[in-house]
Order: structure tokens, then C-alpha cells, then sequence
């Protein structure tokens, strides 16, 4: 099985981002960049899929340079071809015409046809959660989003989609699109073999040229209005300290 | 008025319009002149969309959601009906209905949207970004925006105006061919857990500390009529389903009283609770930042906090 | 003189700290409270080819150097102490004497599975009268013709419970003193061999340290290693090596507390600022980042000697001492930094200071290294 994992370079999500006054932008530059979480979990089932099944994994990513960091990650953990698409881009819409540009460049390098495109079903900065969905209309194949687990059948995959009250099973000819939310197992770690190998593969650097327009444009950014800090107790036990606070939300006709 | 006509998708749940559905009706008022619903293949629930607020309602027949069958229904009403906005609901169904449709149009798509309002003649969006941590406004180009809003981010009228007309439309839209075959449907979470519309929400974190400690906080829970929330980090050790987590990644809740034991208040979570009313908060850290959000903050074992509160209403009820 | 990682090391210690930080530094807390081997660990760090990280390939190791190996032990000893030990009781302690004594058959059996991190290894030199005077050794070890007949004890073996390889040493020779001591490679489960009971200590407290018993314990004539009436060689040039080891993890818990008080006072506010803002706290945290980055230095000089085949005994333990001390001095700090809660057992600065005290210890004290670095010096 060709599979082809879209990724998206993002702010380490575990640091609250703030605001820098003086540009009016959030203020990313003392944040770890990393693999969006949701795309991490894509690549560890594509490779999974891929260990069951046999096949290639090749991640592909719209970034800036610096974003070939996140392909070399993706590079030690299970994907064997990485390529980096250096077109801008401001929206989902010129995102995944950049990308289902650069899957008929990379099917050309590479002389395969994809079997399987697997996203993250957002990423955990802009949480949009567009970008596959799009990536399929364009190239017009059929998508599966949500997938908690998948595996191959006859002609197509067999996927578990994850569904408020538990999941769908869903089927699909391939190629196919899939996003991926976060399934039952972990994304595995490098080790210190498959990071050494990782270092020795080189990424293409794609320019595709032509993107599509965006269509939504960022006009302010923000922090939230701040909530009012309410008030702290703590007293000498922890059963004063609750009965201070039992009496004030009697008071406040909450309990 | 910002824009003329707004089509808003209402999603319904065994025939009946969700929450969301109704709360975009209301938030459609404030930018449009006319605001249409659309509900497919739930044709009785048209007329509670007229009295909440659209001016009136399209319904199309259908099976029952599929992404790919309702979004090529939707660009077929978008192309016949032409509103320059269309609203779509924040539910995991919704989000990716919003999506293809907005692959489908090739139009630009504002994802969980929690504010609109005007700026030159433009309607703009705000949604938040990276976790919670900052809100963005954006304005969407081209023939037909779409936005899908975040559930309890706006209110749904208070009282149905049962007496308001407006017209309702039926649509056929011919049936394509679907792609991706759902084969089979599985129900693994049974309860029904309605953290949206709860009055009081008792929620606990990983600072609850075991499994074993988590059935304190359904006890009070319990014990209060309210319906228990958890964070991220408790539904990925199983303590409890997922159906009950509150934040970015779960539901946005805004309940009266929103009690937090052993939650720390990482920006996801967070944002997911602002809209409550009145929050306590119990955490043995007393620098956690979701005491910079609790009305009333005690700093102390939230376990044995838990099971005086547990005491304290027992006592209550027997009063 | 140029102490510093390559582009590929610090890769591999870039993806080693951000395993630390998500899968070792979380259960930190939770192994010491419980006193429970940090078994996850143990079972990841094998998986990720980091039980033999400076071990030749053709032995299942990864090939890396020396240095790396150290980088890696200083941060796990950042995010948790128990595992760092854990590590380095196998690979500096148990796997190393095997790879510069062994005969390639036992290199093949018993060296291989410890880098692959199958098998997890022990040390066993200290016996109850045999501590600091390592050449008091009771264990004895007599040539039975077709096997060695093992009788005697040993007490506070690090990963005890759960190793499957160990070095021991064991009089051959009762009249040879320190010529007299051999080395023995002896399997967990060997007939007459026994781990028992679990000591109870102020830190490190999820490592597993407990007495081994030999009754009458029949052991192979090819489990000798390297050669006879030499082990007390093989000891103490296993253990100058260990000591870098020890050095890299007083280093690392130094840095680790630093790290915890740093986002500490910056959280922490007293009189209406965040107690980082005071120049006492400023003063007291550079103060501790100097001495530590000097006990580092130390560490990775004698470690790139080690690496280079120079002579490093003395620079081993010059590097011990300074960052042992160095380390109880800065989690003692760290501890009045955070105050009460320093003090209590919720937060992490006391486990620090805890784990801290036994890089004094073990390994050779801090007054052992005293006499090595003096005897170095030329006193007799």
C-alpha cells in the first residue's frame, strides 16, 4: 500500500500561547515547534496499516524550512520518503490546493500512485479541522473522517470512525482520504537505529506554484477577555477551608 | 445588516433540532436580514426553527447523516438559494458537514466560531486559536461564507414563539452516489450525558487521583442532579467515557455552577467552561491557573474536599 | 578542550529528553512514593536501543559514543533519579566489565542480550564488611574441578529483583588479598543463588536494592571473567567508569531541581510579585547554575578521557565528588527556595534532595574519591 501522511509543523500545544503587543500577533518564537498531536496519530496508524499490510509511508509538509525538523521526526517513526512544500499559504483553502498539488508532483517523483492519504482530522493551532476534507474534493476521492483504527480489505479499507456514541464502520475504495483523531494507542517513539537511518534520508523540496487564493483572512488577534480572579481560601485545614467556602456559595444561592 | 441571507444547516437529533441548531438562529439574526433553516430528513422540525427564529425553513427528505450525502445536498440549496452565509453547527457532525461543504463550494470556512459581528461593511468571525489561548477575527472572501459555530457560544431564544410564521419549503435534491459506505453503526457509550444543558456540573481531573476516587465525584454529582465532567487526561486514563469531557476537544459548557476538583486549568479545558456562571474550584496547587478563573478558589486535597461537600449535602437533604 | 555534543548526538539527546519529559518525568513522583522499579522504562529505553547506546553493533548496541552515553544518563537523571540508576547499574556497571573482559562466547551470551535490553544487568562488589574496604571480600568462589562452588553474600545490589545478568566478585585465592578476588558473570535462577529482601532507603527509592545469597552455588568454569585472581582490577576499573555514570546523574538531578525551582518562583508570588523577581532568588539560582555547570564540565572532561582511552581514574573521580556535593548542596537549596512546599512531599524538591544524597555514596564515597584524587597527587 502507497501512503502519503500530511503533516503541519505547530507550536508545542502543551505552552499557553500569548499575545506580543508590538506585532499584534501571538507571540510563537520562544515555543518548541513540533508534529501537529493528530497528525502524529495519523502517521502511527498509516504505520501500523503499513506494517500489516506492507507499503511505503511518505510525509509531506506545507512549511517554511525550518518545518523539515517535523518531517525528519516523522522520517525516525515510520515514514520512509519526506518532502516539504514551501509554497505560502494563509488558509485551508490554499492549504489543500497546495497539497493536492503536490501529491500528482510527488506521484510523478516517486512513479506511484497513492492508495491512502491520511491527515490529522485538525491541527491543535488553528483546530479547523478542514484541511482533508478539502484535500479529497480536489482530488476528488471519497473521505473518512474521524478514524480511530483501520485496516485493508479487498479494494479499499475497512475503517472504525469515531462517532459521539461510539463508532462507524465505513468503507472505502481506494484511493482514499482519512483523517484521524486520537485512537486507542500511542504514537511510538524513535529509536536510536531508526533516528540514525531517519538523518541519512534526504527531503524533497517541492515549490507547486499557483496556489489557490485564500479566502479567509485573520484581521485581529486577541487574548481573551480576561475572567475576574475570584477568591482563595486557604485556611489552616482543609475543612475550614470548605466551610468558608460552603457558606459563601449559600450566600451566592448556588448550592 | 452584514450580509442579506444566511442558510443555517439545523442538525437534528431523532427529529428534534440539537442546541446548536437553535442558538445559530439566533446569532444568523444579528448579521442578516433573512435567515433561512434548512433540516434534512426531519421535515417536523421546520416549524420549532420558524419559532426560534429563522424567517423561514427549507426541509429536504433523506436518509439518515451521511457527510458526503447532506454536504451535496446543502451546495445544491447553496447554489439555488444563493445566501452569502451559511451557518453550520459545531458538532462533530457538523464540523465535518461544514468542511466538505466548504470544499464542495470551494469557499472559505471559519471553524468554531463563538462571536460575529460587523466591521466596514464585513461580516467577521472570531474563533479561537491554539487551544483557547488567543481569539482570531477573520473576514471570509467570496460568494458564500461558511461558518461553523460553537455550541453554547450563542443562546437559543428563551421561549419558542409558537405564533410566528414563516414560510416552509420542501426541497428534493436528487441522491449522489456515496463513496464511503458506513456498514455498520456501534453504540458503545449508553448513558446520555447532556453536559450542554446542564444546571451543575461536578468535574474532576487527573488530581482526583485513581478510579476509585473518580466515583466521589459522580457521587456529588449524583447527589446535586448534576451531570459529572472530566478533562482530557481522565477520559485517556478510562476512568470515565468520553461523552463527559469538557474543553476544546469536548463540550463547551455554561452551567450555573461548575464545580472543578483536581483540575489544574490547562488552556483547552479552560475555555471550554468560561461561559459558567459561578465556578469553584479545589486544587492542592494553590498557583493553578484555574483558580485565575473560580469564583471561589480553596487550596487544599480535593479528595477530602470532595467528601466533605458529599457530607455537607447529604446533611442538606435530611434537613 | 572542546566538550560538546555532535549534531547527530544531540539528536539522539534531543529525542531522549523528549521521551524523558513525557513517559519518565510524570511517573517520577509516583516511583519513588510507591518504591516501585520503574518497569515502563526499563521496557521503552530497551525498545528504543538505549540499553547498549555505546556498545558496538555486532553485540546489539547502538554504536554511539561514550559521550552520548553520559548525555543521556544526566537527563534522565533530570526527570528521574531511580531511572537513571537503572540504566547505568546495567550498561556502566554490568554490561562494560563483560564487553573489556569477556571472551567474545560470553560477549555473544551475555553482552548482546543486555544491549538489546532483553536482559537487564547487576553489579555485585559490596558485601557487609566489605564496603569502602572493597578488598575485604568473604564471598568465595572455590574450583571444584567442572565448576566453581559459590558461597558467601552480597548487599545493597542496585536492580537486584530484576536483573538476569551479574557481575559478582568472590575470593579464589584467601591468602592473595586483593590478587585473590575474581569475577564471575552468574545468572538470575542459577541453582543456589537467591535475591532477597528489599532495602528501604532515603531516595532513589524505585530502584530495586537488595542482598544476594550464594549457598553453595555450582557455577560453570567459562562464568569466570577475564582472568583469574584479576577482579579486583576489573572492579575498580568497572567502578572509575561507573563513577562518570554517578557524576552525569548528580549533574542531572542538580539541573532537574534547578529547572523545578525556576518554574517555581516564577509562578510563586509573595508581596505582590512572583518571588523570581527578587534579587535573593535571582542571586541563589545563578549561583546554583554556575556551580552546576562546573560540575558538568568536569563530568564531560573526564568522560571524553574515558572516550579517548587517556587515563581518567583521577578525572572520574574529580568528577564525582564535585558533582555529588555539588548536587546536595543545590537540591538542598532548592528545597529552603521553595519553602513549605519545597518541604512537602507533593512537590518535587525534597525527592531531589533525596535522590542527591546517595551520589555521595555509592560508587565509592565522596572520601573514597578523596584518596583517589590525593593518591593521584602522590600521596602514599
Amino acid at each position: 500500500m502507497e501512503i502519503l501522511v500530511c503533516i503541519k509543523q505547530v507550536p508545542d500545544d502543551s505552552v499557553n500561547v500569548k499575545m506580543n503587543p508590538a506585532t499584534g500577533a501571538p507571540d510563537l518564537s520562544n515555543i518548541t515547534p513540533i508534529v501537529n498531536a493528530f497528525d502524529t496519530y495519523a502517521l502511527e496508524m498509516a504505520t501500523r496499516l503499513k506494517e500489516a499490510v506492507g507499503g511505503t509511508i511518505t510525509v509531506v509538509c506545507v512549511g517554511p524550512d525550518k518545518a523539515k525538523d517535523a518531517i525528519k521526526t516523522c522520517l525516525a517513526v515510520g515514514a520512509s520518503n519526506g518532502f516539504i512544500v514551501k509554497d505560502e499559504v494563509t488558509d485551508t483553502i490554499s492549504t489543500a490546493d497546495a497539497l493536492a498539488k503536490a501529491v500528482a508532483k510527488i506521484e510523478e517523483a516517486q512513479g506511484v500512485k497513492f492508495d491512502l492519504i491520511f491527515c490529522g482530522k485538525e491541527t491543535t493551532d488553528c483546530a479547523s479541522g478542514q484541511v482533508g476534507t478539502m484535500l479529497a474534493a480536489n482530488l476528488d476521492v471519497p473521505v473518512i473522517p474521524n478514524l480511530v483504527d483501520i485496516e485493508a480489505i479487498d479494494g479499499g479499507i475497512s475503517a472504525k470512525q469515531e462517532t459521539e456514541e461510539g463508532y462507524n464502520v465505513v468503507e472505502a475504495a481506494t484511493p482514499c482520504v482519512v483523517t484521524v483523531t486520537k485512537p486507542a494507542y500511542d504514537p511510538r517513539y524513535p529509536t536510536i537505529k531508526s533516528k540514525m537511518a531517519a538523518r541519512k534520508i534526504p527531503i524533497g523540496e517541492l515549490e507547486v506554484g499557483g496556489v489557490a487564493a485564500a479566502a479567509v483572512s485573520v484581521v485581529a488577534n486577541a487574548e481573551p477577555p480576561k475572567k475576574e480572579a475570584g477568591i482563595k481560601i486557604q485556611e489552616e485545614t482543609i475543612g475550614d477551608s470548605m466551610a468558608k467556602a460552603i457558606a459563601m456559595m449559600k450566600e451566592a444561592k448556588v448550592f | 445588516m452584514g450580509c442579506k441571507n444566511v442558510m443555517v444547516y439545523v442538525e437534528t437529533a431523532e427529529g428534534k433540532p440539537v442546541n446548536v441548531g437553535l442558538e445559530m438562529l439566533t446569532a444568523a439574526k444579528e448579521v442578516a436580514e433573512k435567515v433561512t433553516a434548512v433540516v434534512i430528513g426531519a421535515a417536523d422540525a421546520a416549524a420549532t426553527t420558524i419559532a426560534y427564529g429563522a424567517d423561514e425553513a427549507i426541509t429536504v427528505d433523506a436518509a439518515e447523516y451521511n457527510t458526503e450525502a447532506y454536504a451535496g445536498i446543502m451546495a445544491a440549496l447553496v447554489k439555488k438559494y444563493a445566501p452569502e452565509m451559511v451557518f453550520v453547527g459545531g458538532t462533530p457532525n457538523g464540523k465535518d458537514l461544514g468542511a466538505r461543504l466548504a470544499a464542495t463550494l470551494k469557499a472559505g470556512c471559519v471553524t468554531d466560531v463563538i462571536a460575529i459581528k460587523e466591521a466596514d461593511g464585513k461580516v467577521v468571525l472570531t474563533a479561537p486559536l491554539y487551544g483557547g489561548c488567543i481569539y482570531s477575527d477573520s473576514t471570509v472572501d467570496g460568494d458564500v461564507a461558511i461558518a461553523i459555530i460553537r455550541g453554547g457560544a450563542f443562546k437559543k431564544a428563551d421561549e419558542p414563539d409558537t405564533a410566528k410564521t414563516g414560510a416552509i419549503t420542501a426541497e428534493t435534491v436528487e441522491a449522489a452516489d456515496l463513496r464511503a459506505k458506513i456498514v455498520n453503526s456501534v453504540q458503545e457509550i449508553s448513558e446520555s450525558v447532556n453536559l450542554e444543558e446542564a444546571e451543575i456540573i461536578v468535574a474532576g481531573g487527573r488530581g482526583v487521583g485513581s478510579p476509585e476516587n473518580y466515583e466521589l465525584v459522580k457521587e456529588l454529582a449524583g447527589l446535586l442532579g448534576g451531570v459529572v465532567g472530566a478533562t482530557r487526561p481522565v477520559i485517556e486514563e478510562g476512568w470515565i467515557s468520553r461523552a463527559h469531557q469538557v474543553g476544546q476537544s469536548g463540550k463547551i459548557v455554561a452551567p450555573k455552577l461548575y464545580i472543578a476538583f483536581g483540575i489544574s486549568g490547562a488552556a483547552q479545558h479552560v475555555s471550554g467552561i468560561t461561559g459558567s456562571d459561578f465556578i469553584v474550584a479545589v486544587n492542592k496547587d494553590e498557583d493553578a491557573p484555574i483558580f485565575e478563573v473560580a469564583n471561589i478558589g480553596i487550596v487544599g486535597n480535593c479528595i477530602d474536599a470532595l467528601q466533605i461537600m458529599i457530607e455537607e449535602v447529604k446533611k442538606m437533604k435530611s434537613e | 578542550m572542546n566538550f560538546h555534543f555532535n549534531e547527530e548526538e544531540q539528536e539522539i539527546l534531543n529525542m531522549l529528553e523528549d521521551f524523558a519529559a513525557k513517559e519518565v518525568g510524570p511517573r517520577a513522583q509516583e516511583v519513588d512514593e510507591e518504591e516501585r522499579f520503574p518497569i515502563e522504562a526499563r521496557e521503552q529505553l530497551a525498545e528504543m536501543g538505549m540499553m547498549g547506546i555505546y556498545f558496538p553493533e555486532e553485540y546489539n548496541g547502538s554504536g554511539l559514543s561514550y559521550m552520548t552515553y553520559i548525555g543521556v544518563c544526566e537527563k534522565l537523571a533530570e526527570y528521574c533519579a531511580t531511572t537513571s540508576i537503572m540504566v547505568m547499574a546495567s550498561e556502566s556497571l554490568c554490561a562494560w566489565p563483560i564487553f573489556a573482559y569477556g571472551t567474545e562466547e560470553q560477549k555473544q551470551k551475555y553482552l548482546a542480550p543486555l544491549c538489546s535490553g532483553e536482559k537487564l544487568g547487576a553489579f555485585a562488589l559490596t558485601e557487609p564488611s566489605a564496603g569502602t574496604d572493597a578488598a575485604m571480600q568473604k564471598t568465595v568462589a572455590v574450583d571444584k574441578g567442572d565448576h566453581w562452588l559459590l558461597n558467601g553474600s552480597k548487599i545493597f545490589i542496585t536492580n537486584a529483583h530484576y536483573a538476569d545478568i551479574f557481575v559478582i566478585f568472590a575470593l579464589t585465592d584467601k591468602e592473595a588479598g586483593t590478587k585473590g578476588i575474581s569475577a564471575f558473570i552468574i545468572e538470575k535462577g542459577t541453582p543456589g543463588f537467591d535475591v532477597t529482601g528489599h532495602e528501604k532507603k532515603m531516595g532513589i527509592r524505585g530502584s530495586s536494592t537488595s542482598e544476594l545469597i550464594f549457598n553453595d552455588c555450582k557455577l560453570p568454569k567459562e562464568n569466570l571473567l577475564g582472568e583469574l585472581g584479576k577482579g579486583f582490577k576489573i572492579a575498580m576499573t568497572t567502578l572509575d567508569g561507573g563513577r562518570v555514570g554517578v557524576a552525569a546523574q548528580a549533574v542531572g538531578i542538580a539541573q532537574g531541581a534547578i529547572n523545578d525551582a525556576l518554574a517555581y518562583v516564577k509562578e510563586r508570588v509573595q508581596f505582590g510579585k512572583p518571588i523570581w523577581k527578587f534579587q535573593n532568588t535571582q542571586f541563589q539560582l545563578a549561583d546554583m547554575q554556575a556551580k552546576v555547570d562546573a560540575a558538568r564540565l568536569l563530568l564531560y572532561r573526564a568522560a571524553q578521557a574515558k572516550q579517548d582511552g587517556e587515563p581518567y581514574s583521577h578525572l572520574a573521580a574529580m568528577a564525582k565528588l564535585v558533582a555529588a556535593e555539588t548536587a546536595s548542596d543545590v537540591t538542598r537549596r532548592c528545597v529552603q527556595l521553595a519553602g513549605g512546599y519545597g518541604y512537602s512531599r507533593d512537590y518535587p524538591f525534597e525527592r531531589h534532595m533525596r535522590d542527591a544524597k546517595i551520589t555521595e555514596i555509592y560508587e565509592g564515597t565522596s572520601e573514597v574519591q578523596r584518596m583517589v584524587i590525593s593518591g593521584w597527587m602522590g600521596a602514599k
